[in-house]
């Protein structure tokens, strides 16, 4: 019976197994308990044997050289069947050992007894065992003492186990520090009052505030309304749900955080820990989204309407014709007018499509190309020449002129919006100055190019608005345009990496200037 | 129908101003300005029966307040307004009515729905 092994059998391996101890080196806190047996006995040979699955291994050996052997010659493994100490007085008597090798050949055992050592579960993982060479009576007095060193050794095996708890907890909390400490989050831990028992080192950034300056402090003195209360629902702050709030840094600056509470038993205490952030990006983030969002639905707003102006014309007058009779010269000047809404309808699309395509294509859209001054400005004022009176344009080009780096067509349109509005809004006759010379910009080559006119010029609401997409100075519709000129040419500029100037004063004329990034003269 | 009726018309674009006229002429006598900035001056000196007016006035004037001010009596006088704008959005109608229009009619319009719409109102 003895030699089958017991039920919990597999429980007891995996007990022995998790202690992590066979085939681990000798420790002294093992040898000086076999030692002193060894002495206290007066036996040769004591062991603490831990019984594997076929064999057993002894953790420490005193008068024995042997490392492990096979469990089925073990003494021990009868020994740990049960919770008394096994004494066996002389194994050539004992029907279970008299042909035992140990008993017949090295180390001739005849003595042996055996304290079973329990791990914390109770499992007999070994034994506590005594050797002699020689039979040998054991008293009661004997056995008391083997079980009360058998209990050190089981100690000393359960300390194995608690060692190990302390380490991974000890590790655990060096991971949980260092994770603390290098949260982007702030986290406070507050007592049951409120009062900062500690902080990590994001929350020393978000408040601008030492460890030292915060410890003991009132968590509600970091807040810009110090009353929590009035934040929450009734019932208190609830646990884990991000509230907004205003707070202060050290020297006095407001900043909106949102922080997170969670109340819990820490030791038997209350606490309370805050996680805090700092969402001053985030809001500055929606803000800018909303006024995205704002500046486009203003400008689909001004689109649709500019388009249905002409719109209505074009439907309005062909509506009339259609349903009421006119004399014949009528007739034609109502065709005249949807013709010249409708062109106006065509020219408005394709600018807002322009501006469409230049505002979603970005820089990756521009043909970028070296070009000569005079020749864009020889296009643009022949592409002018519908526009009539271009005589009165004058231009001025400096000797030498380095390259533009440009894209010819965006530039020329540019060029042509606001050379047609100097047309457009001064006196006919009156001189236009197109003057071309070197400049400077972002420490590079660059070219200036200054429109001046004497035109009727514009009030400084007037300039203000002038760029924004549909504006008029005028808004008349006697003068024809979209409104998108001015836009596209400073989206335009702007795209090629230039900057646009304009000066104007009412009833004597208005100057742009436009500086765009150029080559290195040759 | 009443041919001794003043229609009112406050239209900045050229085009549509004569589109006005020729559409409501049938069913009055129709002043027709460009201007907007006299638009109350005009209402206390023409009584009209019905004032035509945009909401984008230009010159910085908005005619929502204009039809405020008009129908809290400004003018001494109180005409039925058809707000005729090319803000065309439910929420542009909404404040248009708001402001005391008695219509609002969205540009583009058919001539023959702005004359129903105005003979209504000067019927009522």
């Amino acid at each position: 019976m003895p030699d089958t092994p017991p039920n919990d059998e597999a429980h007891r391996l995996q007990v022995l197994f998790n202690l992590d101890i066979l085939d681990t080196p000798p420790e002294e806190r093992f040898d000086r308990i076999t030692r002193l047996a060894s002495r206290l006995f007066n036996v040769p040979v004591a062991l603490v044997s831990l019984v594997d699955a076929d064999r057993q291994w002894f953790k420490s050996r005193h008068g024995l050289d042997v490392l492990q052997t096979h469990r089925s010659m073990s003494f021990c493994t009868h020994t740990i069947q049960q919770d008394e100490v096994m004494v066996v007085e002389d194994a050539l008597r004992d029907v279970r050992f008299v042909d035992n090798p140990l008993v017949t050949g090295e180390p001739n055992i005849r003595f042996y007894a055996g304290s079973p050592l329990a791990a914390p579960d109770g499992s007999r993982v070994g034994t506590l065992c005594l050797i002699d060479r020689a039979p040998r009576a054991f008293s009661e007095e004997e056995a008391a003492a083997l079980r009360d060193l058998a209990a050190i050794v089981a100690n000393e095996l359960a300390a194995v186990e608690l060692n190990r708890a302390l380490l991974i907890q000890r590790e655990s909390e060096a991971g949980m520090h260092a994770l603390i400490d290098y949260m982007p989050e702030g986290v406070l831990l507050l007592d049951a009052v409120g009062r900062i028992l500690f902080v990590n080192p994001a929350a020393e950034r978000i408040f601008q505030r030492s460890t030292a300056d915060l410890l003991g402090q009132s968590a509600v003195t970091l807040l810009v309304n110090r009353d929590v209360r009035a934040m929450a629902p009734p019932g208190g702050l609830p646990n884990l749900q991000a509230i907004e709030t205003l707070a202060l840094r050290a020297d006095g600056s407001q900043f909106p955080l949102e922080f997170t509470i969670n109340r819990i038993m820490m030791g038997g205490e209350r606490r309370v820990t805050a996680i805090v952030r700092d969402i001053s990006k985030r809001r500055k983030l929606d803000d800018s989204n909303r006024a995205t969002d704002e500046r486009r639905r203003k400008y689909f707003a001004t689109a649709t309407h500019e388009l249905r102006t002409p719109m209505a014309s074009v439907l309005g007058f062909s509506e009339l014709l259609l349903k009421r009779d006119f004399d014949p010269a009528t007739g034609r000047e109502l065709v005249e007018i949807i013709h010249r809404q409708a062109s106006r309808l065509v020219a408005l699309i394709n600018q807002l499509l322009d501006l469409a395509r230049i505002e979603a294509g970005g820089k990756e859209s521009l043909d970028i190309r070296p070009l000569a001054a005079s020749a864009l400005i020889e296009q643009t004022l022949a592409g002018l020449v519908g526009l009539g009176d271009t005589a009165r344009i004058q231009v001025t080009l400096a000797n030498t002129l380095p390259p533009m780096l440009g894209d010819a067509d965006k530039l020329q349109q540019a060029l042509t919006n606001i050379v047609s509005n100097s047309i457009k809004y001064s006196a006919p006759g009156s001189p236009i100055l197109l003057d071309v010379a070197p400049a400077r910009r972002a420490g590079g080559p660059a070219l200036a190019i200054r429109v001046r006119d004497q035109g009727i010029g514009m009030t400084p609401e007037q300039v203000a608005q002038v760029f924004d997409a549909f504006y008029r100075a005028d808004n008349a519709s006697t003068a024809p345009g979209s409104g998108l000129g001015m836009t596209i040419f400073k989206e335009i500029i702007e795209l090629h990496g230039g900057t646009v100037e304009l000066s104007s004063t009412p009833g004597s004329g208005t100057t742009i200037t436009m500086v765009l990034p150029a080559g290195v003269s040759t | 129908m009443t041919m001794d009726k003043t229609i009112l018309v406050v239209e900045d674009q050229d085009d549509l101003r004569l589109l006005i006229r020729l559409t409501l002429k049938q069913l009055g006598r129709v002043s027709a300005h460009a201007d907007a900035r006299e638009v109350i001056e005009l209402v206390r000196t023409e009584r009209p029966a019905l004032l035509v007016l945009d909401v984008w006035l230009g010159a910085g004037l908005n005619g929502l307040d204009i039809c405020r001010q008009l129908k809290a009596g400004a003018a001494g006088h109180v005409p039925k307004v058809l707000m005729l704008s090319a803000c065309g959005q439910q929420s542009d109608v909404e404040a248009g009515m708001a402001a005391g229009a008695d219509r609002y009619v969205v540009k583009p319009f058919s001539p023959e729905s702005l004359v129903k719409a105005a003979s209504y109102l000067l019927a009522a």
